[in-house]
């Protein structure tokens, strides 16, 4: 049985060596510039493999450490301080210095191994080795799960003898060291128990044998709830009796021999099932650095249909915005919701200030009268004008008044396009691009313009309600300076919308810049990205005039569009193009 | 009507994958363009649909009177091995946008007619794309591309990983469409090849090479192909 463990865990540290060794030199030939220089000869060089051999050593050595032996020592100090501080300040009459040692160590120690036993890898979980292993070396299943079990609970039962070295030192029980080790292993026992259980009745209900991640994360989220209280009750001075915590190890010691039983009863064809059932591709991903990030844009039902007089590119671009709809317009529903509240906030407020001073039947005056100076573009009246004198007051009246530019922010923030051009191209151009049709030209500049307008559509409603936000402020401090200055003041915030949807959307018919798995594959495009941010962050800091900058912006709006669909017209039949 | 296309080159970096392809293909006939893995089939698919520069070389259409006539995007339909579709639309919905599209198009069936045709299951027709077969997919892509009817039809490697019936479907459609347009067929099996292509051309060391057709069907014939395959790789 010995000799059989051996020769499978070598044939495990064999292959994740390759697998290790050859995703770094993967990684390495992937690199800009420095990727070309390396010779494919790196992957059978042996001088390199030896030194990530014993690299690779290092890091389980270091893990090892770290997670073990740094983890039950620095429970041991932690337990060693507390006990200290209890005896000296007499806060437990009665009890022994090594009881109460032992009492907080399984305490935290008990917790800990929960917790680990949550964030840690299941013995039944998917990795390359493993799939490689399992389905094209035909080795068993079980076999190799129990073998890497085994390793797993040798290395924590040898961390945590190394570790009870500081506990004797700080005068840990002798009990107590030997025994840390076996519940730590009968905790494991359990948890994989428990997962095994839980699997096979998945299994006897003809389920998926898939891994519980969500119930893990819950849990997990539970005991770091259930951990501050544990730390304000033992800074209180209270702690659990040895003889309570010795019951729950008794019972986690039972459990465990519970999950001891279950494994035994999780039979090979289980963990093949559960093997295939939970195949995924997160390691390849970490090698390359560039994750598929299209599982997002997949998310798709056929619900319900558009209205059947659209035609052609029209039907094309409305079913588009159908199917995508929580992931393109979702965001700017959001903000514009969030401006919302916010403005209703700062109304609630100046109501509940002029309540408070003038009761309610002048607060109903005053709103009554100041909802009329609102809709005739006049200014707030009442006896307070709270924000004139105030200093945050002033400024935000001068960003309004003479830096509207700086609406660009918020507009950027609500800014979808980048992400609806992903979903674009992933779901719908990357096919389209294969018919001859989608290349041509007209057809080009054809749905380029009814994205540009839904585009606009979309982010009308947070740029209008970023004007009316600087409204909002204008009108509590002192009211506008010239007539139509609200109005002019939401225009400026829907052109300065227009032009920020038109960079991203035309950047994307100018570029093409995404691959099949929606990373950006352009150099170029990546350069003018920088470029548009830089220029995009110094426009918010140029004052303007409201007035002249409506002027300007109906012009540059204008001329933008134009010179913009001149580009697209021009330069992207010969950019759309699948990239691989 | 030919598809000429003259000294036509096309390079990754030193390696160069179309060396000097001149050829003329005919109209009305299917060629089977036969390679091996990694010759060059798919970039030379590529180079003629323009999703690919060319390095040097030309290609275009020539009438019977010898009038050339540049090579437009709407004259090819390019089906590929793993088709892409729009995920988001149902086969129904795509259909119709397609044709819609095509304001050319002078549609002689109804979408339900033309799903007949090409054998699309009826539960298939209102469902998403993305959960479609992969021989759905393809059947979709091949109706879309007989709709649009062009002059050159480039099929790479359609018939990869479909099944028998399916691949056999494919084929009596291929075969019923090869009327009035030049079909070239790219596939690295040669039984497909044979069974389906009215001429077999080589595409080796970057060239294409005409197979003497009055063999095609005989019990040597494919020895002979594997047998030049293999010389030209080993030269």
């Amino acid at each position: 049985m010995l000799k059989e463990f051996k020769s499978t865990l070598l044939k495990v540290i064999h292959l994740r060596s390759i697998i290790g060794y050859n995703g770094l030199v993967y990684a390495l030939k992937k690199t800009p510039l420095i990727g070309k220089i390396l010779p494919d000869k790196l992957y059978s060089t042996m001088f390199l493999k030896v030194i990530y051999w014993v690299f690779h050593v290092i890091v389980e050595v270091f893990k090892l450490f770290i997670g073990k032996i740094a983890g039950l020592g620095l429970i041991y100090l932690f337990s060693f301080f507390l006990t200290n501080l209890y005896i000296d300040d007499g806060m437990v009459p009665g009890a022994s210095k090594a009881s109460l040692f032992a009492s907080f160590a399984l305490l935290f120690f008990m917790l800990y191994a929960v917790c680990g036993l949550l964030l840690r890898r299941s013995v039944f979980s998917w990795t390359t080795d493993k799939e490689y292993m399992v389905f094209m070396l035909r080795m068993n299943a079980r076999k190799l799960n129990y073998t890497l079990f085994i390793y797993d609970l040798a290395k924590l039962v040898i961390g945590y003898l190394i570790a009870g070295i500081i506990g004797a030192i700080v005068g840990a029980p002798f009990w107590l060291w030997l025994g840390m080790p076996v519940l730590a292993v009968l905790i494991k026992l359990f948890g994989t128990g428990f997962q095994a259980f839980r699997l096979r009745q998945r299994r006897k209900r003809n389920k998926i044998l898939k891994l519980n991640v969500t119930g893990k994360i819950i849990l997990f989220t539970l005991m770091l709830m259930v951990l501050p209280l544990v730390i304000m009750l033992v800074a209180n001075g209270y702690y659990i009796p040895l003889p309570v915590m010795l019951g729950v190890a008794g019972i986690m010691a039972l459990l465990g021999v519970w999950g001891y039983i279950q494994c035994d009863k999780f039979d090979s064809i289980h963990h093949r099932r559960v093997l295939h059932d939970n195949i995924g591709r997160n390691e390849m991903a970490a090698y390359t650095s560039k994750p598929d990030s299209t599982k997002n844009f997949k998310k798709l039902k056929a619900n319900g249909s558009v209205n059947e007089n659209k035609k052609g590119f029209e039907y094309l671009n409305a079913l588009f915005l159908k199917r995508h709809s929580a992931m393109i317009v979702a965001k700017p529903i959001v903000f514009t919701v969030i401006i919302f509240v916010i403005m209703g906030l700062i109304i609630a407020e100046f109501i509940y200030l002029y309540y408070q001073r003038f009761g309610a039947d002048n607060c109903l005056n005053m709103v009554g009268n100041n909802i009329l100076n609102m809709i005739l573009f006049r200014q707030y009246e009442d006896e307070l004008l709270p924000f004139v004198a105030d200093s945050g007051g002033v400024f935000f009246r001068w960003l309004a008044q003479s830096h509207l530019l700086v609406m660009l922010m918020p507009i950027a923030i609500a800014d979808n396009t980048f992400k609806s051009t992903q979903a674009m191209y992933i779901n719908c151009d990357n096919c389209l691009m294969t018919f001859s049709f989608f290349k041509q030209r007209e057809k080009i500049i054809k749905l380029f313009d009814i994205r540009f307008k839904q585009m606009i559509k979309i982010h009308l409603a947070p740029a209008i309600a970023s004007g009316m936000f600087a409204n909002l402020i204008l009108f509590y401090t002192g009211g506008q300076d010239f007539p139509f200055q609200y109005l002019l003041s939401i225009v400026v915030c829907i052109l300065l919308s227009v032009c920020y949807s038109l960079i991203w959307l035309a950047m994307y018919y100018l570029f093409q810049p995404f691959t099949t798995t929606v990373n950006v594959k352009s150099g170029i495009y990546n350069v003018t990205r920088i470029i548009v941010s830089c220029v995009l962050t110094v426009i918010v800091f140029i004052p303007s005039n409201t007035f002249v900058l409506t002027l300007v912006m109906l012009v540059f709006t204008a001329v933008f569009i134009f010179i913009m669909r001149k580009l697209v017209y021009k330069h992207a039949p010969k950019t759309w193009k699948v990239k691989s | 009507m030919e598809f000429v296309i003259s000294h036509l080159v096309k390079s990754y970096g030193s390696k160069q994958v179309l060396k000097d392809v001149d050829f003329v293909f005919e109209e009305g006939r299917i060629y089977g363009l036969l390679g091996r893995n990694g010759s060059g089939k798919t970039t030379f698919f590529n180079c003629i649909n323009s999703d690919i520069d060319i390095n040097s070389g030309e290609f275009y259409f020539r009438d019977e009177g010898g009038e050339k006539t540049p090579v437009m995007p709407e004259d090819i339909g390019y089906l590929v091995s793993t088709p892409t579709v729009p995920e988001f639309m149902t086969g129904r919905e795509f259909l119709k946008f397609f044709i819609e599209v095509h304001e050319e198009i002078k549609p002689d069936k109804t979408i339900d007619e033309y799903f007949d045709y090409m054998m699309v299951p009826e539960d298939d027709r209102d469902r998403l794309l993305k959960d479609y077969s992969h021989g759905t997919k393809n059947k979709m892509q091949m109706l879309l591309n007989i709709i649009a009817s062009p002059k050159l039809m480039l099929l790479d490697e359609p018939l990869t990983s479909l099944d028998v019936i399916i691949a056999e479907e494919m084929k009596n459609v291929i075969r019923n469409q090869k009327q009035g347009r030049i079909t070239i067929f790219s596939t690295h099996l040669l039984d497909v090849a044979v069974d389906l292509c009215d001429e077999i051309v080589l595409l080796h060391n970057g060239r294409l090479e005409p197979i003497d057709k009055s063999n095609l069907g005989n019990a040597d014939f494919k020895e002979k192909i594997i047998a030049a395959l293999k010389d030209q790789d080993d030269a």
